[in-house]
């Protein structure tokens, strides 16, 4: 089994680990502190396997070892797969990330497999004994890994097939299919004697089941209104339109409601058609929003009118650096309905000019607020 | 003999040291004059937290001392000797109840005093008046919107110093354009985060006219020591003429004049990233600055009416020399405000300081303003770089910038 220092090793190795995907998600990929990060997995692991290998150098006596080592290994393909996970890695640095990804999963599991395999075929001299020492050791990781990859296996189809179907379908064949798993199960459960092959059989057909209609449904794509959106981007800028009409890509997909609320600086509302807005601190409706220059804020736009209303900034107007052509500069929140709100996030680097102030409006609303930049 | 002499003197040295050093910090706490004190309140914000450190600091002095001494008696005690080990027991419930209850007991009361601190100074509801308050590296932007019943009516921007009427309860709306930075008036609040893309709120009050020193104290770089603030608390009828002051139009210099030689440089030069409000170009549009386009986090501090602050780059230099500082600086509260809306005059100017910093910002002040090394900002500056200035264009630039009051 593991020897204390190998364990420790490996508990460094595995932290790390953790602390390197934690650091690649959430701070940067390609930065210094992640390739530090692995390479104390890399050290860990390193140090852990020789600890292992050499039994924290406690090591046999003449007569064990020669015993241990006089029985041949069993055959592993393991090398094999570390092999080609390490090809796989290579690829995957010359090509895209995912292959990159996978090869460094096909690496990390072929490397442990071969590792437990080799200490265990080096264990004692009773082959039988070797076995069950690999299976104990090994258990404890290959049954949550298998779960892990075969939850994904299902997600992954299940998404297709619930992207495929239109969007009222796709509710009524989740609870169809959860029903039916609870259904089996309460089924299994109260059948104790049950052969276990059939439970195989029903885990192996449903499996099956949903990988073809996975298949399918990947085969024949996302439902329309989502490749449309997919290839239209109705979040790009060019498609953004800010007059009183809705846009007929700009408006799609609104969520009408936001999470941001620490760094509103002023909240502006639309009520029987007027204008009006807080800021905070003040007391009193104010006609004007000051922010300083070079500084990203954020304006929540709340709708409480019955009609769907946009807010729109303008921010005077600019010279074009391609074609020189002097452009109108704004932009807005999408179409937000009753009692639901947008935000704007907003960086002027610089105060209006003197003709051309900057200011809020609402189309089809009456009122303005002046937006100051000292 | 005499290894074991100086192995003496040595160790006598040491510990004298150590006994000065102790002494010293120990006087320290008795200074009056310590105007970043937190024992010094000055407002209303200041004495809430002011009381409750006078609660909990003498209850957790008890229990420091009796844990000590308690422990030192202990190890002494029970040292080893080479007595033979105890009987060994365990636990004793009573002991372990007691020990229990009076932390506890101890807890609660800490927590009802400071939860009530925390609430009261939570509160903005009643606020008078607001101000922006923006971190950067290396100093802070004030600007206060247009709010009439303070007779503000046009919004006002200025740096380094903050301006308050006595016995208002002003709330400043904090954030930051680059890193985190953290501001603290000791005499008129605690610390609060000015965090990047948040609105942090901060209320102050003072009680008395007067000058109050603060400090970044969220390590934010380079020149985080260097970056400083003041606050200076106006009557009521000083402020209103020292907001009349910033509001009013830019005159620029006559013609002829060095100033006028100082503006030009100043719109060839400076332009460039510090603003002056209502300064315009030879054509007679307004003059732009663009910091956004050579500086880091997009501003530098705007430079109207510049000579009605005391202080520059941050509040790490002064711009009034050491006797019209002191002048300033050790007025009683009723001459304060008069002293401080006068300005700095060209005999008063700290022209060492504002030369020298003209002259080679970088060298007066740590800065990211290497125009070698720009390329982990892209390109852009962190602070003010070297301008290369000429003599006769400092000499120009000084005479002008005197005029921004």
């Amino acid at each position: 089994m593991f020897t204390p220092g190998s364990k420790y090793f490996f508990g460094l190795t595995g932290l790390s680990l953790i602390t390197a995907i934690l650091y690649m998600f959430l701070v940067n990929p390609s930065d210094l502190g992640a390739v530090a990060l692995l390479g104390l997995a890399a050290s860990g692991a390193l140090i852990g396997a020789m600890a292992l290998f050499t039994r924290d150098g406690d090591v046999y006596t003449d007569e064990e070892a020669v015993a241990a080592n006089a029985v041949g290994g069993s055959p592993s393909f393991w090398p094999i797969v570390f092999a080609f996970g390490a090809a796989t890695v290579l690829t995957g640095l010359a090509t895209v990330s995912a292959v990159f990804i996978l090869g460094i999963a096909v690496l990390v599991g072929g490397g442990v497999e071969w590792t437990i395999q080799n200490w265990a075929d080096g264990a004692s001299s009773d082959h039988e004994f070797n076995k069950f020492a690999r299976t104990r050791a090994i258990s404890a990781i290959e049954f949550p890994g298998l779960a892990a990859v075969g939850l994904g296996v299902i997600a992954f189809f299940f998404s297709r097939i619930v992207l495929s179907v239109s969007k009222q379908s796709g509710p009524i064949i989740f609870i169809v299919v959860a029903a039916a798993i609870l259904t089996v199960g309460v089924l299994i459960a109260t059948k104790p004697f049950m052969k276990g092959t059939v439970t195989v059989v029903v885990a192996v057909l449903a499996v099956v089941t949903l990988a073809t209609a996975g298949i399918i449904a990947a085969m024949s794509g996302e439902r329309h209104e989502l490749a449309v959106a997919s290839a239209e981007d109705h979040y790009d800028a060019a498609n953004r339109e800010c007059g009183a009409e809705a846009s007929a890509h700009y408006d799609h997909l609104a969520n009408n409601t936001v999470s941001l609320r620490s760094a509103v600086t002023a909240t502006i509302f639309v009520k029987d058609g007027k204008v009006y807005a807080e800021a905070i601190g003040m007391k009193t409706k104010v006609d004007t929003i000051t922010i300083s220059r070079s500084n990203a804020i954020s304006v929540m736009f709340r709708n409480l009118d019955q009609e769907q209303h946009r807010l729109v900034v303008h921010l005077g107007s600019a010279k074009v650096a391609a074609t020189g052509v002097v452009e109108k500069v704004g932009t807005c929140t999408q179409l937000t309905g009753k009692n639901q709100e947008q935000v704007m996030t907003l960086k002027i680097p610089k105060p209006a000019a003197a003709n051309e102030p900057y200011s809020f409006t609402v189309p089809g609303a009456t009122g303005e607020i002046k937006l100051v930049v000292p | 003999m005499d290894i074991v002499n100086n192995v003496k003197s040595s160790s006598h040295r040491i510990r004298n040291s150590i006994a000065t050093i102790i002494g010293i910090i120990v006087l320290a706490g008795c200074a009056r004059n310590a105007p970043q004190d937190t024992w010094q309140p000055r407002g209303h914000n200041a004495s809430v937290i002011n009381h409750l450190q006078w609660i909990i600091f003498p209850m957790a002095g008890v229990v420091g001392v009796l844990v000590f001494a308690f422990a030192t008696y202990t190890f002494w005690k029970f040292k080893d000797r080479g007595q033979p080990i105890p009987s060994q027991s365990h636990g004793k419930p009573i002991v372990e109840i007691i020990l229990t209850i009076i932390p506890a007991l101890i807890l609660t009361v800490v927590g009802v005093f400071t939860f009530r601190g925390i609430f009261e100074l939570a509160n903005t509801e009643d606020t008078q008046m607001v101000i922006n308050v923006t971190g950067q590296q290396w100093w802070w932007e004030y600007d206060y919107p247009a709010q009439a019943d303070q007779g503000i009516t046009q919004p006002i921007i200025t740096s380094g110093q903050l301006v308050i009427p006595v016995g208002t309860k002003i709330l400043l709306r904090e954030t930051s354009r680059d890193v985190i930075h953290s501001y603290w008036i000791p005499a008129l609040n605690g610390k609060k985060d000015a965090v990047p893309g948040r609105i942090n709120l901060l209320r102050l009050q003072a009680d008395k006219p007067g000058l109050f020193a603060g400090q970044c104290t969220e390590f934010c770089g380079l020149s985080h020591a260097n970056m400083r603030m003041e606050a200076i608390a106006l009557s009521k009828e000083d402020f209103a003429k020292w907001v009349a002051g910033q509001q009013k139009a830019y005159t620029s210099p006559a013609d002829g004049t060095l100033a006028k030689e100082g503006e030009g440089v100043f719109l060839n030069q400076c332009i460039r990233c510090h603003q002056v409000n209502g300064l315009k170009k030879a054509d007679g549009t307004p003059a732009l600055a663009a910091p956004d386009e050579n500086v880091y986090a997009g501003a530098v501090p705007n430079l109207s009416h510049l000579m009605s602050r005391n202080t520059f780059a941050g509040a790490k230099f002064d711009l009034l020399n050491k006797s019209c500082r002191k002048d300033v600086w050790g007025a009683s509260s009723d001459a304060i405000g008069s002293k401080y809306l006068a300005g700095v005059s060209e005999s008063c100017l700290n022209q060492t300081d504002l030369r020298a910093w003209l002259r080679n910002a970088p060298a007066m002040k740590p800065m990211y303003s290497d125009p070698k090394k720009l390329g982990p900002s892209g390109g852009k500056y962190r602070g003010m770089p070297n301008l290369g200035l000429t003599e006769t264009d400092i000499d120009k630039l000084v005479a002008y910038l005197l005029t921004l009051k």
